[in-house]
């Protein structure tokens, strides 16, 4: 079981108090949520630099929480932003299953739905989502996916680029 | 979870230390306070306009006022905001205030179209003049700017960059505008717009860099 959005507001607010305690076990939580929250978007092969990144980011970044405010959907952009960085990286990864077992948390169910990859995906169009989808998470070459979805080698490479730009500009969108 | 994660949170658990939240009101603070001193720098070294001395300034003038130091609030406002991301922040009110300060120039484009004005309406010179003390103002509250918002976490360093380049330009020209005499619109529409363009394209390419994290 995850913590709730209540637990991790009131355990950021203590760790950004100093109090060590507080922020282990925020950071055991946080680690568990964004496992479940990248699952399917990236392969599984990156998940555990992504979590980390977005992990020492949150340490990195932790002045900029509002107390005043949720936090999981501060951290769903922080988490959006290195999920962003590492697709720009990942080019060529070996055909891993996906973890088909790890979704959303059901108890944070609306917050989850709000702040997801899938939706930020669903802000893009269509032939930009699905060449980002087969060549940064499931790993096919640029020349697989050209085939697969019968836009040009150039196409494919365009509009990979052009949906990372929008979707990196969208970050903080609903 | 994996022992590398265990190690990675034993480690990040070591070096916690309390930390100030970010308030956007102290980068407004910063931002304000380096726009009162382009306004002062500029009254004391080139002097205020004389009308405005008198307290008589044209109606131009406070027109112009207002569209530069609405767009230079609404644009720094959401750079400070920037700094505190969060799923569903996104905001775009500038947008509207960049669009009323656009009819400035919009007009001078329509009316030079009717009625094409002689190069002299133009003032070249001073024209230099405006665009050098408005970018050195914008400049320095950029920078101002930038070095307060690398403390956040801005998920969009582009637009980020955008918007600071938009409110330095807007807010530098605002505080050349108290010394600037002329009030024609083909020079107001011109030369009150390439600072803020200027400083905008400016903020774009060089910001990002900056900011990223």
């Amino acid at each position: 079981m995850i913590a709730n959005e209540e637990t991790f507001r009131r355990l950021m607010i203590k760790a950004q108090g100093g109090d060590k305690l507080c922020y282990s076990s925020l950071l055991v939580e946080c680690e568990k949520w964004l496992r479940r929250y990248c699952a399917r978007k990236i392969n599984p092969a990156a998940i555990d630099d992504l979590v980390q990144e977005t992990l020492i980011s949150l340490h990195r970044k932790r002045a900029s929480y509002d107390p005043a405010r949720a936090f999981l959907p501060w951290l769903a952009a922080i988490g959006r932003y290195r999920w962003i960085d590492s697709l720009r990286k990942i080019y060529r990864h070996e055909h891993d299953q996906l973890y088909e077992e790890m979704v959303a948390d059901p108890q944070d169910g609306d917050v989850t739905a709000k702040v997801s990859l899938e939706r930020l995906f669903g802000m893009i169009p269509p032939k930009q989502a699905e060449v980002i989808s087969l060549v940064k998470i499931e790993g096919l070459s640029i020349i697989e996916a050209a085939a697969k979805t019968g836009q040009s080698e150039s196409l494919v490479k365009v509009n990979i680029h052009r949906g990372l730009k929008k979707m990196s500009a969208l970050i903080e969108s609903e | 979870m994996s022992g590398v994660a265990n190690n990675l949170i034993e480690n990040l658990v070591e070096d916690l230390e309390p930390v100030r939240t970010l308030k956007p009101k102290s980068g407004l603070a910063i931002v304000g306070g380096i726009t009162l001193i382009a306004v002062i720098a500029v009254a004391t070294t080139l002097g205020v306009r004389n009308d405005l001395m008198l307290g008589m300034a044209d109606e131009m003038f406070f027109l112009r006022s207002g569209v530069l130091l609405m767009l230079g609030c609404a644009t720094a406002i959401t750079v400070v905001n920037m700094a505190r991301p969060g799923v569903g922040k996104l905001s775009r009110g500038w947008v509207w205030a960049l669009i009323t300060a656009a009819l400035f120039p919009l007009t001078a484009a329509i009316m030079s179209a009717i009625n094409m004005p002689p190069v002299e309406a133009l003032r070249p010179m001073e024209g230099l003049k405006c665009l050098t003390v408005s970018g050195m103002a914008a400049l320095a509250i950029g920078s101002g700017l930038t070095l307060w918002l690398r403390q956040g976490a801005p998920t969009s360093p582009e637009r980020a960059g955008w918007l600071i380049g938009l409110a330095s330009g807007a807010l530098g020209a605002m505080a050349y505008n108290i010394h600037c005499p002329f009030n024609d619109i083909y020079y107001v529409g011109l030369w009150f717009t390439i600072p803020v363009i200027i400083s905008a394209v400016f903020g774009r390419l060089v910001v990002p860099h900056l900011i990223r994290w």
